[in-house]
């Protein structure tokens, strides 16, 4: 055990004076969540501006009248409707006084009672943004729930219903308040924000780098020989191993808990509760450091090492959504689901929707199933740079 | 007594290491074919031979860095392979690489190799100053290892090694690509261990290192002991025979073919511009050596004379040069 943490303790110190860990596993990922932050972070904080819309609508039409109201009752950014006629709406919207024109014809209402066809007339502006489009999926809504009295008079008149019952159901039905509802809640996944997906994807990619810094030593120690003499020493050979395997999992411990702290900080982002992230973090850093051990076997060279680290980090962040979300259904989808990259962020995206411990048992089967593997197949896999 | 190598006799206790019948393949390579020695206290033993004779498979297998195919290794009276923690403790391995960390000092080398020995506390500390006084870098033990040279480093290697004051220092070409300054510094550390009771294998091609500093030499080609003994001893295998080496240029070829024939010459090495050539009694053959050699074309430019020393023992037993 003595001998574990002097090879241990030595490998840290080496680490920690050549910088590269340093370097490669915080700075260079920090900065990369800078700017990756600027640039694909921004694209989901949409500021709406304030719309104008020029509207015309017949005096003492109720019907007519929720139009407009449900147009102000939007909440998410500024909408002024200014009542005008038709005529002076179509000119607001070509002079840009206004973004939006909306004309609705006499007699609507009327119309609408009697299941009759009415015709609204909308004219946007040049430049007419997401405001405008928001706003017309708005005025779609309300003309969907008028056409339901359209419906009830074209089903009663058959039926030999009083046309003044008619009238009045034709009207409850344009204005009744729907029965049905939609409650929106939270589930605990998939929770992050965009400048979360990418400081948890960040962290995700550059632990594959940094625990290369701890077995990866294993084909140095190889090439600058002091692998021959660590071998000569009065112990285990596994112990050798043992200890690469501690260095990698002590770096990518500290190093993704660093990243993932600084990132939630610089970035407002809140990945939930500590123990179930803590306990994400050590599955992931289990699952990336048995790919190194696969990597260490099947490299002769440190060059080939490197070259075979960075291939594998880079499909795999890439693949996890380190950058940009993938979406994949089928086969593919389930490919990239046990991507344990993907599974760190899956995992992260729970606790960040409120998910506790017991909540995150998928990405955690699947990032130790993936440490068990990879394990495994280093067993199993010819050591071709042992050969002296 | 000078020979071919045979299994030691004797029980293996009284000797530091007896290597018994080492075989190591790599694919279809036999790079250790039936290997047999034995080291007794405080002798120097070497194992001479060009690059690649095996001399390295061979100590990897006596560290226990490697297994053998077939054959067994004891060291201090324990058996040795790669698990073998017992016979470790009593050797210290020195590898022709630089095996020392370039971010660590000197001091921070020494350390580490000596906890992974098992020595702590002050024993270690004052075991660490006198390895440094030892290897003259005691006003560098703090520096990092990557500002040494490349004497300085070997120099750390060797330390590395003796640290833990081991019954078998194993060195491995410890003297490849030093200056001849830090070469005879490490010859002259050798020579002290050996002069202290510790037990020497040293490998090296270089001819004159083995016969400095070993007691018995084994020449070592294709993966075998050719001959083993002291260094009179394997003279001897000459047969009192002497050598003359010519240097030249022109018709080399047919200067070869052409001294052949002379009843004084018993053989005939032709390596570029140079002719090695065993023949008997040098002094009164070496006129007609010269007289065939300039009439069939060569010029000569250098016609050496050439008392049998260890590289005519290999030429003699393997028909090669030892620089080949």
């Amino acid at each position: 055990m003595r001998q574990l943490w002097t090879m241990t303790a030595s490998d840290l110190r080496q680490r920690v004076r050549d910088k590269s860990v340093i370097i490669f596993g915080l700075v260079v990922p920090l900065a990369l969540m800078f700017v990756f932050n600027l640039t694909i972070g921004s694209t989901n904080d949409i500021a709406l501006k304030p719309l104008t819309i020029a509207a015309s609508v017949p005096a003492d039409d109720a019907l007519a009248a929720t139009l407009v109201t449900a147009l102000t009752q939007v909440d998410s950014f500024a909408i002024t409707v200014d009542k005008v006629s038709a005529d002076e709406a179509g000119a607001r919207v070509r002079s840009a006084k206004a973004q939006l024109a909306v004309v609705v014809p006499d007699g609507f209402g009327d119309a609408v009672r009697q299941g009759r066809a009415a015709v609204i007339d909308v004219t946007e502006g040049d430049g007419s943004g997401i405001e405008t489009d928001i706003a017309l999926s708005v005025m779609r809504g309300v003309l969907d729930h008028l056409s339901a009295s359209a419906v009830v008079v074209n089903a009663g008149l058959p039926s030999g219903v009083a046309p003044d019952r008619l009238g009045a159901l034709a009207e409850q039905a344009a204005t009744a308040t729907p029965t049905v509802r939609l409650t929106e809640g939270k589930a605990s996944t998939e929770q992050l924000s965009t400048s979360g997906a990418l400081v948890a994807g960040q962290a995700g990619l550059f632990l594959l780098f940094t625990v290369g810094f701890g077995v990866l030593g294993l084909v140095a120690e190889r090439e600058q020989g002091t692998m021959a003499r660590l071998r000569s020493m009065p112990m285990r050979p596994g112990l050798i191993v043992a200890a690469k395997g501690l260095v990698s999992y002590i770096l990518g411990v500290v190093a993704t808990t660093v990243l993932l702290t600084v990132g939630a900080r610089f970035f407002d982002v809140s990945f939930g509760s500590p123990t179930a992230v803590a306990a994400l973090v050590l599955c992931a850093v289990a699952a990336a450091t048995s790919l190194m051990f696969i990597i260490a076997r099947v490299a002769r060279t440190a060059e080939q090492a490197s070259i075979a680290q960075s291939i594998l980090a880079l499909v795999l962040g890439v693949a996890g959504g380190a950058f940009f979300p993938l979406a994949a259904t089928g086969l593919a989808g389930r490919l990239l689901d046990l991507n344990p990259i993907a599974a760190f962020t899956q995992g992260l995206g729970i606790t960040a929707g409120g998910g506790g411990l017991a909540d995150i048992g998928v990405p955690v089967a699947i990032m130790l199933g993936f440490a068990v593997i990879g394990l495994a197949l280093s067993r199993l896999v010819p050591d071709r740079g042992r050969e002296l | 007594m000078a020979a071919e190598s045979s299994p030691p006799s004797g029980p293996a206790h009284e000797h530091v290491l007896v290597a018994r019948d080492l075989v190591r393949r790599y694919g279809d390579l036999t790079a250790v074919d039936g290997v047999s020695f034995h080291i007794d206290p405080g002798e120097t033993y070497g194992l001479l031979g060009p690059n690649g004779a095996g001399k390295t498979t061979t100590i990897s297998i006596v560290a226990g860095l490697i297994p053998a195919h077939a054959g067994t290794v004891t060291v201090a009276g324990r058996p040795m392979g790669p698990g073998e923690v017992g016979a470790k403790r009593s050797i210290g391995l020195v590898p022709q690489d630089l095996a020392i960390y370039p971010e660590l000092t000197a001091r921070e080398n020494l350390a580490f190799f000596g906890r992974l020995q098992g020595m702590r506390g002050k024993p270690l500390t004052r075991r660490i100053d006198e390895v440094l006084d030892l290897i003259a870098l005691s006003d560098r033990a703090k520096d990092a290892t990557k500002e040494f040279s490349g004497g300085m480093k070997r120099r750390l290697n060797i330390g590395i090694g003796l640290l833990h004051a081991p019954t078998l220092l194993i060195l491995d070409e410890p003297t490849v690509g030093v200056d001849p300054q830090s070469r005879n510094a490490i010859l002259e550390s050798v020579e002290a261990l050996s002069g202290g009771g510790m037990a020497v294998l040293y490998t090296t091609h270089y001819m004159e290192e083995a016969e400095r500093l070993c007691d018995r030499i084994a020449i070592v080609d294709s993966g075998r002991i050719q001959a083993e003994g002291t260094r009179s001893e394997l003279i001897t295998l000459t047969g009192g025979l002497d050598y003359i080496r010519l240097t030249g240029a022109g018709e080399i070829g047919a200067a070869a073919t052409a001294l052949r024939g002379l009843d004084a010459v018993v053989q005939v090495v032709a390596d570029r511009h140079v002719l090695t050539l065993t023949v008997r009694e040098a002094p009164t053959a070496v006129a007609g050596v010269v007289t065939t050699a300039t009439a069939t074309g060569m010029t000569l430019s250098e016609v050496e004379i050439v008392r049998p020393d260890l590289e005519s023992v290999f030429l003699h037993l393997t028909g090669k040069a030892l620089r080949d």
